[in-house]
């Protein structure tokens, strides 16, 4: 799996497609901790393109929420589908990552 | 030819009936490859047979190791080339000389187990006498060790899953009046999945309670297994001592750090049962999958705390219910749920299949995870089924023995 990254200066979006597992879990945590010790801490995960998500696919979004905000930053998710919505659910972890319609409502505040 | 049973032998046999092929086809393909050869093979040597478990043109299976050249080759320690097999005595009336294919070249490389005995061999076999320079033996023992380092792997592995298997209950708990089953399919050798149950006594001290666990960490394989093993443990400690929320709570206190430090996360379902009122403390730490279910109708028992592992401590507290003489209580892991579309409206549709009274609560964590398995579960996949027993005076446990299986 590929993602797409968009450095909009005051935040970066990644948009990881397909399934969201253990295969495609570990290069976007990379990337995301790559770019927080970059000091673009301000992320948007979109999650329009993924169907499908696992444990391992939340524990990356989880990994990278917990660097975000030890560097004082954030990590959001925007877009997610009924899967990605019904398994955030499922695990309680929509009280940890709220998720947003769209990536322009995952901004407001920053 | 009779050979003596040993050690290697019997590890070969082992591994002969655990391997999946594609982990060794690759060396093999290189060795045909590297050597021009038209055949390349894996070949396991086990008390009488030879196993063929990857090969390039020559079909995998099983054949008596007398007819085999390999099993002479792992009877030594270096590699055997036998330029024309026509010509040596040994092997100019195997099956494989004096008919098809009609190998006449053949080098093998003896390849050791973890017992440090010989187990088979990597041999290339050709149709026309030949001999290998000293780079190309060299190269031969070197796939050699390149195989032996994979079996190795897999026999780690191997025995990861045997010691997370034996780690589950398999037998009925010292209770009356209960019946209960689970059961794990991990998707590799060893996983995350777990499921637990345990007499404790009730901390009120009102007597003897059944406690079931369902445990989900995140991920899967033998670095997942290690994170579950250390949260069964700790939570089986704390539970002795005092109620559901509580032990949940110290667990994850207790376990906070090498779950941070792997990055990983757990999610659990803990139930606590009093065989004879059907009173039932539970904690649903994240996992969501568990239900109460009869002929009337399900309901699910399920809290809003997150799993353990969170960049947020949560404060986990036991909610209350009460299993009916006529309910079912079943937890499932979501490697169950994923086939089912993530969807308890679809998730409902199958439940009659597991309501049939006449069923066992083995049968019934069958029927679910061989329908997970049959749907292609990717994840590890778990049940487990309890129900209360004394109706119409009949103490299932004692009938029915507990059933925990892995990898079936």
């Amino acid at each position: 799996m590929s993602f797409e990254e968009v450095d909009e200066g005051t935040h970066v979006v990644l948009a990881p497609e397909g399934k969201f597992n253990l295969v495609a879990a570990p290069p976007l945590k990379t990337r995301i901790d790559d770019l927080v010790a970059a000091g673009k801490a301000r992320l948007v995960v979109d999650l329009h393109a993924v169907d499908f998500i696992d444990s391992s696919g939340l524990g990356a979004l989880v990994g990278g929420l917990k660097s975000a905000r030890q560097q004082g930053g954030d990590l959001r998710i925007a877009a997610a589908g009924d899967q990605v919505l019904a398994v955030l659910k499922l695990t309680n972890l929509d009280r940890i990552l709220v998720p947003y319609a769209t990536v322009e409502e995952a901004l407001h505040d920053w | 030819m009779v050979m003596p049973p040993s050690t290697g032998r019997q590890e070969a046999e082992a591994l002969a009936r655990s391997v999946p092929a594609e982990r060794y086809n690759r060396v093999v393909r290189l060795a045909q490859a590297i050597f021009g050869a038209p055949i390349a093979a894996l070949n396991l040597i086990g008390n009488d047979s030879q196993f063929t478990v990857a090969s390039v043109g020559f079909p995998k299976g099983e054949m008596p190791a007398a007819d085999s050249v390999c099993h002479i080759t792992v009877q030594q320690d270096q590699v055997l080339e036998v330029r024309d097999l026509r010509e040596d005595e040994r092997f100019a009336a195997i099956p494989a000389v004096i008919g098809p294919p009609r190998v006449r070249f053949y080098a093998g490389v003896p390849v050791r187990g973890q017992s440090g005995q010989n187990i088979g061999a990597l041999c290339i076999l050709d149709l026309a006498p030949r001999t290998l320079g000293r780079q190309q033996r060299e190269m031969l023992a070197d796939l050699g060790a390149l195989l032996e380092h994979e079996l190795a792997v897999q026999e780690e592995m191997d025995l990861a899953g045997q010691v997370q298997q034996l780690m589950l209950p398999t037998s009925a708990p010292d209770i009356a009046g209960v019946e209960i089953a689970g059961r794990v399919q991990p998707a590799r050798e060893a996983g995350g999945d777990y499921f637990d149950w345990f007499v404790v006594n009730d901390p009120d001290g009102a007597g003897k309670r059944l406690q079931v666990v369902l445990g989900d960490v995140m991920g899967k394989g033998l670095a997942a297994s290690l994170i579950a093993s250390e949260v069964r443990a700790v939570l089986r400690g704390h539970s002795r001592y005092t109620d559901v929320g509580d032990a949940v709570v110290r667990t994850s206190t207790t376990t906070r750090h090498d779950l941070e430090a792997n990055n990983r996360f757990s999610t659990l379902w803990v139930g606590r049962l009093d065989p004879i009122t059907g009173a039932l403390d539970y904690v649903d730490a994240g996992h969501g999958l568990a239900i109460i279910a009869s002929q009337r109708g399900y309901r699910r028992l399920f809290q809003e705390y997150l799993p353990l592992g969170m960049p947020i401590e949560d404060t986990w507290a036991r909610a209350s219910d009460v299993l009916a003489e006529d309910e079912l209580l079943v937890v499932v892991s979501d490697g169950v749920f994923d086939v089912l579309d993530d969807s308890f409206e679809e998730a409902e549709t199958r439940l009659q299949t597991i309501l049939d009274p006449g069923l066992s609560c083995r049968q019934i964590v069958d029927r679910i995870v061989d329908f997970a398995v049959s749907h292609a579960a990717t994840d590890d996949v778990t049940a487990l089924a309890v129900r209360r027993a004394a109706r119409a005076g009949l103490d299932r446990t004692s009938q029915e023995p507990a059933h925990a299986t892995t990898r079936s």
